[in-house]
């Protein structure tokens, strides 16, 4: 069965197409080259005076395992805040910012996003995140593995083993883990909690094992090219949150010495510590630097005032920030000799000065970094908002006059503070879609999606074209995944589950034997049952699409 | 017979290391006695039948009789909910279809702790973490029958990460704990032998001391324990609500868990909830993910209400607020409340010895024994998968319930 989509304005950025009138057809859920005259289109959707562009690609959105469930644990109130009934078609749920599952799937469909990366889990958790996450539905999915802390991998490096072996661990992760990338948070420092060191610069030495954060970014930003994988290593750097930190993720770009890497929810490492306050914006630092790095990506973290809970596997961080959570509850716990997690709720008020200057320096990055292929609009789902706040976030970028007016709420001294309201960009359509399509699907290596290719999967998303631009992005006219109609003005008209991404590594078998050892005699368990089977995840209905490592622009 | 490589269902511990003889179905462990291992697989099945009101049936008639109950039902609650990561989705598809409530058996105790997280949160730890770790570890009145082999596994290992030469152990509480005094040579040992009033006071009045530069304590057993605690680099709390004064277990969870965070001011150190009997934590976990809410929450609604005292199982059975109660466990012979007014469905072994009665009784497998499985540790971040090993046709709890959601529309 064919469908064409005729009349609608196309942004297809992977294809160069701006604004371009332009028909599409689908047959069996992929987009295919207008058909032969004999082939017949069964039909024929009409979209005058709609935008299209394809799926939304989040690229960094804590949607499951074990500190999204803690999260929800701790906060009942904000459940009973967010309740939802069941339907025919529809499971009953709760929850905004650790929403419940099924609910996360409906509402990013109906944002007009059908692919998210959820990008912290644990490798000891990573097959509760999985079947959890397969309770997500209507959306591509996929994790990155956290590395960086784990005692195994920090041993090899304090041995100065040679990359190869390192290598054939790091593969082994990610094969274990089914996952399609990794990630690295706070390196070293969350080992380094665990012995009571309360921070952790990139130069200064793991108590335990003597190797700095930047050994262990290096070795593993090495890993990840060497191992032609689909994502370059994603980092959550060193002293997240505090103030000043700007001068450690400048030296994290100059650590990995013009090799690619992706830096995450960069607002949190944005920070500089003048004024009488010791708080300022770092952001035109960090801008100029990634401006001049051209194998640096990033996403924002951009913060939104509202109630919500941060969550992460830096225990270091997160228990320094413990003091600031609103409501006045947390929770850190120590993960299986491999990481942490950090649960502190909080409040992000524009009378506050610090979290007023925090949004603020979010939309300064936006701004000041130039190019949309290397800078992905994320909110760091829940730590600075929901993901349901993107289409405000996207008005913020695309229309100067409600940011400047926006600005002018917010705490008097960040004003004061801020460059943000001199700052002329409004981002364009063709910019959004690459910022949110086009740009992460690139950086992920994900070949079939992000784009209106022929060949490219059939997720697209239709809106209809409104001046408020906060309006147009949060009620798209038609989301299509799979070439299934599965939102219609704003209604869900189609449940089903997407497909969950997994990197296809290779590894020398012989490294299984120091890691079985390793597992026996510290960790009490068999390494085998560490190991995530294909099989277990058929048993749970998960449909696996394999990506290759086969990079070439490393 | 063959010998095969298994991971036991029967206690949180989820231990991996098990060598099983299996010889027509008969399953022998070779390299354990953990009492809990043993004494479930001693049980014998001699028949399988399903069953209504006590007479033997087919099963597709008893699932047939279940579907009706459940549809007839105004107020349906599922109790016991032993099972696995899949019984428990498919218990919450047909809750959300029918309005149902959802308890645990450990729901008396496990809703102290979900009370102190709710209200405080916490500093945990997994079991790894403790083994490797922890230097000083303090066990708050706790016995080892809910996870037999937890000493053995993660208290006295020879091998740790941080080269722990003899940790320092601490039992605070009213029992006698052999199983320490046993292991005397491995660990230096102290009892510090306490009521439970005494305990809560005790736990308390370290809190108050633990950072304050003034002592005006004498008590030499409270500063010898001030000191340990000092001189600790990574210590653990472990308690089980479920063992301690319930009149008061919620105050001492409360007090653990205010410590753990004055202590973390200058060291660091750590808890763990020994809670975990019957898979709460695996039931826990799926109901947080799929609704928010932990045990006890209600669907009649439409959507979730989540209330630890109003949807606690005896409280709904007494005061008779529902008509059909359907227990599940498929992990042993743990006894169900059957009140007569009320009817009362047990999907259970087949040697649950109530079965005859109930208004029916559908028997399933137990997970990891009659199919493969996934459930969640004690620490709630480990989920093990688990295999099948032996063959005796018994259907699993996501098995039966999805046929009961397949008679939805009929």
């Amino acid at each position: 069965m064919i469908t064409k989509l005729e009349n609608a304005r196309i942004y297809d950025p992977t294809n160069k197409i701006n604004g371009k009138i332009k028909d599409l057809f689908i047959k069996n859920g992929t987009i295919i080259d207008k058909p032969k005259r004999n082939e017949k289109i069964s039909k024929i959707i009409n979209l005058k005076n709609k935008i299209i562009m394809s799926g939304g690609i989040d690229i960094h959105s804590h949607i499951a395992g074990g500190k999204v469930n803690l999260a929800r644990l701790l906060l009942p109130e904000e459940h009973r805040k967010y309740l939802y009934s069941s339907s025919n078609k529809l499971r009953s749920g709760s929850g905004l910012g650790t929403c419940s599952s099924f609910h996360i799937g409906y509402k990013y469909a109906k944002l007009g996003y059908t692919t998210v990366f959820e990008p912290a889990t644990l490798p000891s958790n990573a097959r509760s995140a999985i079947i959890e996450m397969n309770d997500i539905p209507l959306i591509d999915k996929g994790t990155y593995t956290v590395l960086s802390n784990d005692d195994f991998l920090l041993k090899l490096i304090q041995k100065k083993t040679d990359q190869k072996k390192i290598n054939d661990y790091v593969a082994w992760i990610i094969q274990s883990t089914k996952s399609l990338g990794i990630k690295i948070v706070n390196p070293g420092g969350i080992n380094a909690f665990k012995f009571n060191q309360r921070e952790l610069d990139l130069d200064e030495k793991n108590k335990k094992y003597g190797i700095t954060p930047r050994s262990i970014l290096k070795v593993l930003t090495k890993s990840l090219i060497d191992l032609k994988a689909p994502h370059p290593i994603h980092v959550h750097g060193c002293n997240l949150g505090v103030p000043g930190n700007i001068k450690t993720t400048v030296k994290q770009i100059n650590a990995v010495e013009g090799k690619p890497m992706h830096l995450t929810h960069i607002q949190y490492h944005s920070y500089n510590n003048e004024g009488d306050r010791k708080f300022s914006s770092g952001a035109s630092i960090l801008a100029e630097e990634i401006n001049k790095n051209k194998n640096i990506t990033c996403d924002v973290g951009q913060i939104m005032f509202a109630q919500t809970v941060t969550a992460s596997a830096d225990t270091m961080s997160q228990y320094r920030n413990h003091h600031f959570a609103h409501p006045k509850k947390w929770i850190c716990v120590d993960i299986e000799c491999e990481a942490g997690c950090g649960i502190v709720p909080f409040k992000y008020q524009d009378k506050n000065f610090v979290h007023s200057l925090q949004w603020a320096i979010g939309l300064e990055l936006f701004l000041l970094i130039k190019d949309p292929w290397r800078i992905y609009l994320t909110t760091d789902h829940p730590n600075g908002a929901a993901f349901t706040a993107y289409p405000k976030l996207i008005k913020l970028l695309m229309d100067r006059s409600f940011r400047n007016d926006e600005f002018s709420k917010i705490n008097k001294y960040a004003q004061k503070n801020s460059i943000l309201s001199s700052l002329k960009r409004e981002y364009s359509l063709y910019d959004i879609a690459v910022m949110t399509r086009a740009g992460p699907a690139k950086v992920l290596g994900l070949k079939n999606t992000g784009h209106l290719g022929i060949g490219a999967k059939a997720n697209i998303t239709v809106y209809s074209e409104m001046d408020d631009k906060e309006k147009m992005f949060e009620n798209p006219y038609m989301v299509i995944k799979d070439g299934e109609i599965v939102v219609k003005n704003g209604k869900i008209k189609k449940v089903f589950n997407g497909k969950f991404y997994i990197a296809q590594t290779d590894y020398d078998r012989n490294i299984e034997k120091e890691i079985s050892s390793y597992f026996e005699k510290y960790i009490g368990r068999k390494m085998q049952n560490f190991k995530i089977q294909n099989q277990e995840l058929w048993d749970h209905g998960i449909e696996i699409e394999n990506i290759l490592c086969d990079r070439n622009d490393y | 017979m063959k010998n095969i490589n298994f991971t036991c269902p029967f206690c949180s511990l989820l231990c991996d290391d098990i060598q099983l003889e299996t010889k027509n179905n008969n399953l022998k462990p070779l390299n354990t006695s953990c009492p809990l291992l043993l004494s479930s697989l001693k049980r014998e099945i001699k028949e399988q039948f399903p069953r209504i009101n006590g007479q033997k049936t087919n099963i597709s008639q008893a699932i047939e009789n279940l579907s009706i109950l459940i549809k007839k039902s105004k107020s349906t609650l599922f109790a016991g909910m032993g099972t696995d990561i899949k019984g428990t989705k498919a218990t919450l598809e047909i809750a959300d279809i029918y309005k149902c409530i959802v308890d645990h058996f450990s729901g008396d105790s496990y809703v102290k702790n979900i009370k102190s997280v709710q209200e405080l949160g916490g500093f945990f730890l997994t079991l790894s973490e403790l083994k490797n770790r922890s230097d000083t570890i303090i066990i708050i009145q706790s016995s080892y029958d809910t996870a037999p082999r937890l000493f053995e596994k993660y208290i006295f290992p020879k091998d740790t990460i941080n080269n722990l030469k003899k940790r320092k152990i601490v039992f605070i509480g009213s029992k006698v704990p052999q199983f320490l005094y046993k292991n005397i040579k491995k660990i230096s040992f102290e009892h510090i032998k306490l009521d439970s009033v005494n305990l809560l006071n005790f736990l308390s009045r370290i809190r108050n001391s633990i950072n304050s530069e003034v002592l005006e304590i004498k008590d030499r057993r409270l500063l010898n324990f001030l000191k340990l605690l000092k001189q600790t680099n990574y210590g653990s709390i472990l308690w089980s609500v479920s063992e301690l004064d319930n009149n008061i277990n919620d105050l001492i969870v409360t007090e653990i868990t205010l410590l753990i965070q004055e202590l973390n001011k200058f060291t660091r150190f750590s808890g763990l909830s020994l809670s975990g009997s019957d898979h709460i934590l695996t039931v826990n976990e799926v109901m947080l993910w799929q609704t928010g809410f932990p045990i006890r929450t209600s669907f009649q609604n439409g959507f979730p209400v989540h209330d630890v005292n109003l949807f606690s199982t005896k409280r709904l059975i007494d005061n008779k607020e529902i008509d059909l109660v359907i227990w599940i466990n498929s992990f042993n012979e743990k006894k169900i409340i059957i009140n007569k007014k009320i009817k009362t469905v047990l999907i259970g072994i087949p040697t649950h010895p109530q079965k005859k009665n109930v208004d029916v009784f559908i028997p399933v497998g137990t997970p990891g024994l009659d199919y493969n499985s996934h459930l969640i540790r004690l620490d709630k971040v480990v989920t093990a998968p688990l295999k099948k090993v032996r063959n005796i046709s018994l259907p699993s709890v996501d098995q039966v319930l999805n046929k009961v959601k397949e008679r939805q529309f009929q």
